[in-house]
């Protein structure tokens, strides 16, 4: 035993108990070391219970304390929510916000200031929880025939996330200034004015915890495959619809009173996970107890050392911007088990009898568009058809269609080969990172720079793509690639990426709103060459797809049928990668970060029965193309003279058809 | 009757087509066909009489901005920053005028008219120097250089006035703008407010860091301990006004207050010339208003 114990003290293993007795001990010397610069720790702890008449006292008192209950209330209710939900979901990529709350309550919350303000006089907290049950009821009557299954409820609440998202962005975009509160709210500051919140919050968590210990077993179930579960004479639909109710009210109760904060949910249950926990219980507690202290910690750090800024930044972004390198830098260390990935993904449509008839179609469809778009317009006087040799007009029009159809096919083949890749169907190019780490980029070169020019932005987020790719590839070569882990460190990045963009717009600068337009996926700033340039890559990458078709019938059935089937696994990974972070990098230099098309493209394919690789990449890049270009000519007609993003277009009108087709599954 | 002529949104057709009447009469004269991007440059555009023929957003200036109102002619842009490049092109203006903010736009601008980017609010400048050379640019390109200098010489001397107004005795103040419950834009270094401050010889109790547009954004317990008297500029946020309940740090902000808080109408606080008056005439009237209490 000798041996064991010296490599045992050489090389501590990270196991729930000690990443929370490290976290708690921190928490308790970084809030006593506060208390004793602020008012001293006596009066500290008197100002507990009496706010005192010194201003020190009351600052402890109002604010600090409270912030504080609300930091360990919030973290765990987070990560309950989050061992929750994917549990049940059976992915460790699902986090609190998968069902759509946060934007369901976002988008409660922005409607209400524009349209009701009066009812926000009842209570913010409660405008915001009807959101996020209004978003969990649709998700739950989209999945409800096919017994909640998780694939349908993931996807359901993937596309309420976007379709929310995009039409909080539209308000967004044309309300900026009615809307600025509500971005703090969308950073999740804790900075508290009482202890109202935190009253209002602790007997929903207690209640939650509650029912979540009632359910610890029953859940314990859904580990096992669907047919193992039905024969313990479980009713799945209505397990799934408790567990995921509860996970919603949780995250709603929190979300409506400190707004969204990142990560957490995500974040501890898979660092307890990883540290070892396997069982339901365990998981349930130790990960409740991380994320209150992770997000205590991560508060009184921010505390400590931003108050010499002269903006905010709000807790919510913080912790997405510290537990991004944490999940980066456990990936390579940690176990991961690859068998909690769904499988059901692909038995999701019917096949069309003839693709090619239907691809034949799309295309002349495209073309049809095409002309439409680039002959139909409104002026200062009224609707005009140009007429072809109009080159005046054409010279604004052609470029952006152009441009849209070129990215649209560049994000569908991206989005078919990550998804086929991965065999997860919440992947898409967004989830890699590649486009968040150019919007990083681009987001420092308009904040930092005086007045940077186009091609100084193209640059800036060239290098930040290449930066993630690197990244990606560094962190996960020595795993062979494997999807979960390349994956899980695109979320990472992504959430880098949200916690940046997120303390952008909560500061309130003006030059927000153009990081809004940018993000929002506009093809308003491409020329004619970067359109030819557009044009010429999308081709050329599209030809390069083509014949990977077989690798990627392949490689959904999973590492170990693959190699079995000859395939070089981890060459095969590397390229496609490759691939996908050239496309990406390529579409979202023209048109933004957000177009969600990647995500919503392949899908389509599915659903209109393009089922084989070959196909289903064609079909992708038609759809894609339609899509965009649609979404950037209604865009620009719709609102006129003012221009909806084609992204944001995009995802509503993709939207729309993805969710009639999962109602018809 | 005062207000509908003021405002010309809510105005019937018929004073709409007089107004665009009287804006044709009297910009015939010489005033360049002028399209803005920015509501700064805009508002400043219409204290000289030379009123630009298009502005990005119109709706959300009379919004935020209100006075100088646009006239009922004014042509929208869309998006300050995305403007239709269809609709600007088919104007063909003389001179498309931006911030620097809109950079990034310059090359697709240049296609259609002569580009010219008009700075405010640099880090390290004298806000009030720059705003009276803002407008002598702006003076200079419409052709009413003698229109800037009676803009400069009015401002300047109509803040002299209500500086003389003022007894002196007045407390330092801290001035806010609520963004929710708990969060607030404190106005300092850099800013207009502040330069309307330092003309009106009052101080600013708030001497932390701000941001280039001379603000910084702060939770409620950063107000805690400043020996100041509370101006809050509207707009509320929806909901804001009844969540301010007493048994919270605000309530002991307002009772800690010296002299009871002043709320002022909303005022563009980015602006330049007429905003600047505008502030400081509210600023002053609230000052007075309870001293005669």
């Amino acid at each position: 035993m000798p041996s064991d114990a010296l490599a045992y003290r050489l090389r501590p293993r990270l196991t729930p108990v000690r990443a929370c007795l490290t976290l708690g001990l921190a928490v308790l010397a970084l809030a006593l070391v506060e208390l004793d610069i602020r008012t001293g720790i006596g009066d500290g702890l008197a100002a507990l219970m009496a706010p005192g008449y010194a201003a020190e006292t009351l600052v402890v008192h109002f604010a600090w304390w409270p912030r504080l209950a609300m930091a360990l209330l919030a973290g765990g209710g987070l990560a309950l929510a989050g061992v929750l939900m994917q549990q049940v979901l059976r992915n460790p990529l699902a986090a609190p916000t998968t069902l759509g709350v946060a934007s369901g309550a976002n988008l409660a919350l922005m409607a209400a200031t524009l349209l009701t303000p009066g009812l926000l006089g009842l209570g913010r907290e409660w405008v915001a929880l009807a959101g996020g049950g209004g978003a969990m009821a649709l998700v739950f009557a989209l999945a409800w025939r096919r017994g909640l299954a998780p694939v349908v409820v993931v996807l359901g609440g993937l596309v309420i996330n976007l379709y929310f998202g995009a039409l909080s962005m539209v308000l967004l975009l044309f309300h900026q200034e009615e809307l600025k509160g509500l971005l703090i709210w969308g950073a999740g500051s804790l900075a508290q004015n009482g202890w109202q919140d935190a009253a209002f919050l602790a007997p929903r968590l207690a209640l939650g915890a509650l029912a979540a210990l009632w359910l610890r077993r029953p859940l314990a179930v859904l580990e096992l495959d669907e047919a193992g579960a039905r024969s313990l004479g479980v009713s799945l639909r209505h397990l799934r619809l408790a567990g995921l109710g509860l996970a919603v009210f949780l995250t709603g109760c929190v979300v409506s009173v400190v707004g969204i904060i990142g990560f957490i949910g995500l974040a501890a249950p898979n660092i307890v996970r990883l540290a070892g926990s396997r069982r339901l219980g365990a998981r349930l507690l130790w990960s409740t107890l991380l994320g209150a202290l992770l997000l205590a910690t991560t508060d009184l750090l921010l505390q400590r050392f931003s108050g010499a800024l002269p903006t905010l930044i709000p807790t919510g972004a913080t912790t997405a911007a510290l537990g991004a390198p944490l999940l980066l830098w456990l990936l390579p260390r940690l176990r991961l088990s690859g068998e909690a990935l769904p499988r059901e993904a692909r038995a999701i449509a019917r096949r069309h009898p003839a693709p090619g008839h239907l691809a034949a179609w799309l295309a002349l469809g495209l073309v049809g568009l095409g002309v439409v778009a680039l002959l139909a317009g409104q002026t200062a006087t009224g609707w005009h058809w140009a007429t072809p040799d109009d080159g005046t007009l054409l010279q604004w029009r052609l470029p952006r269609l152009l441009a849209a159809a070129g990215c649209g096919v560049m994000l569908a083949i991206a989005g078919t080969l990550i998804q086929r890749l991965t065999g997860n169907p919440m992947a898409s190019p967004e989830l890699l990172g590649i486009s968040g780490g150019s919007a990083i980029a681009l987001m420092g070169a308009l904040f930092l720079l005086p007045a940077p020019d186009n091609l100084t932005l193209v640059g800036a987020g060239t290098l930040g793509a290449l930066a993630s790719l690197a990244v990606l590839v560094g962190l996960n070569r020595g795993s062979g690639l494997q999807p979960e882990r390349l994956l899980l460190t695109g979320v990472a990045i992504t959430a880098l990426f949200d916690a940046v963009r997120a303390v952008v717009l909560a500061g309130g600068d003006p030059r927000g709103q153009q990081v809004i337009a940018w993000l929002s996926g506009s093809t308003y700033y491409v020329d004619l060459t970067s359109a030819l340039t557009v044009g010429g890559a999308t081709l050329l990458l599209a030809l390069a797809a083509a014949p990977l078709s077989r690798w990627l019938d392949i490689l959904p059935l999973g590492g170990a049928s693959a190699t079995a089937l000859g395939l070089p696994l981890a060459r095969a990974r590397l390229l496609l990668l490759l691939l996908v972070a050239l496309l990406t990098a390529g579409a979202t230099l023209v048109v933004g970060p957000l177009s969600f098309v990647g995500l919503l493209a392949p899908h389509l394919a599915r659903l209109l029965g393009f089922s084989r690789a070959g196909f289903h990449l064609l079909g992708a890049a038609l759809c894609g193309a339609l899509l965009m270009v649609l979404a950037d000519w209604l865009g620009r007609q719709w609102l006129f003279p003012e221009e909806i993003p084609a992204g944001l277009v995009a995802s509503l009108l993709g939207g729309a058809y993805f969710l009639w087709g999962l109602r018809r599954l | 009757m005062e207000s509908l002529l003021l405002n010309p949104r809510r105005a019937r057709p018929w004073l709409a087509g007089l107004f665009a009447m009287l804006a044709t009469i009297t910009t015939q004269a010489a005033a360049p066909r002028l399209a803005t991007l920015d509501w700064t440059l805009a508002e400043t555009l219409v204290a000289l009489e030379a009123p630009p023929l298009a502005v990005a957003q119109v709706e959300a200036y009379h919004a935020w901005v209100d006075k100088p109102a646009l006239p009922a002619t004014t042509i929208d842009l869309g998006l300050r920053s995305q403007p239709n490049l269809e609709l600007l092109a088919s104007l063909a203006p003389e001179r498309i005028l931006i911030s620097p903010m809109f950079a990034n736009l310059v090359p697709r601008l240049e296609r259609i008219a002569p580009v010219e980017s008009l700075a405010l609010y640099r880090p390290g400048r004298d806000t009030w120097m720059e705003m009276r050379e803002l407008t002598q640019s702006l003076g200079d390109l419409v052709g009413r250089p003698e229109a800037a200098e009676r803009l400069i010489d009015k401002t300047e001397a109509r803040l002299e006035t209500l500086r003389g107004r003022l007894d002196g005795a007045a407390p330092a103040l801290v001035m806010v703008q609520f963004m929710d419950s708990r969060h607030v834009r404190v106005f300092g270094d850099n800013g207009l407010f502040q330069a309307v401050l330092d003309r009106l010889g009052l101080d600013n109790a708030w001497s932390g860091p701000t941001n280039a547009w001379g603000f910084s954004l702060v939770g409620i317990e950063a107000l805690v301990g400043l020996e100041a008297r509370l101006v809050v500029v509207e707009p509320y946020p929806a909901g804001v006004r009844d969540a301010l309940t007493e048994g919270s740090l605000w309530g002991h902000l307002v009772e800690a207050s010296e002299g009871a808080p002043i709320v002022l109408p909303p005022v563009w606080s980015f602006g330049a010339l007429p905003s600047a008056a505008r502030f400081a005439e509210l600023l002053v009237g609230a000052l007075e208003a309870d001293d005669a209490v």
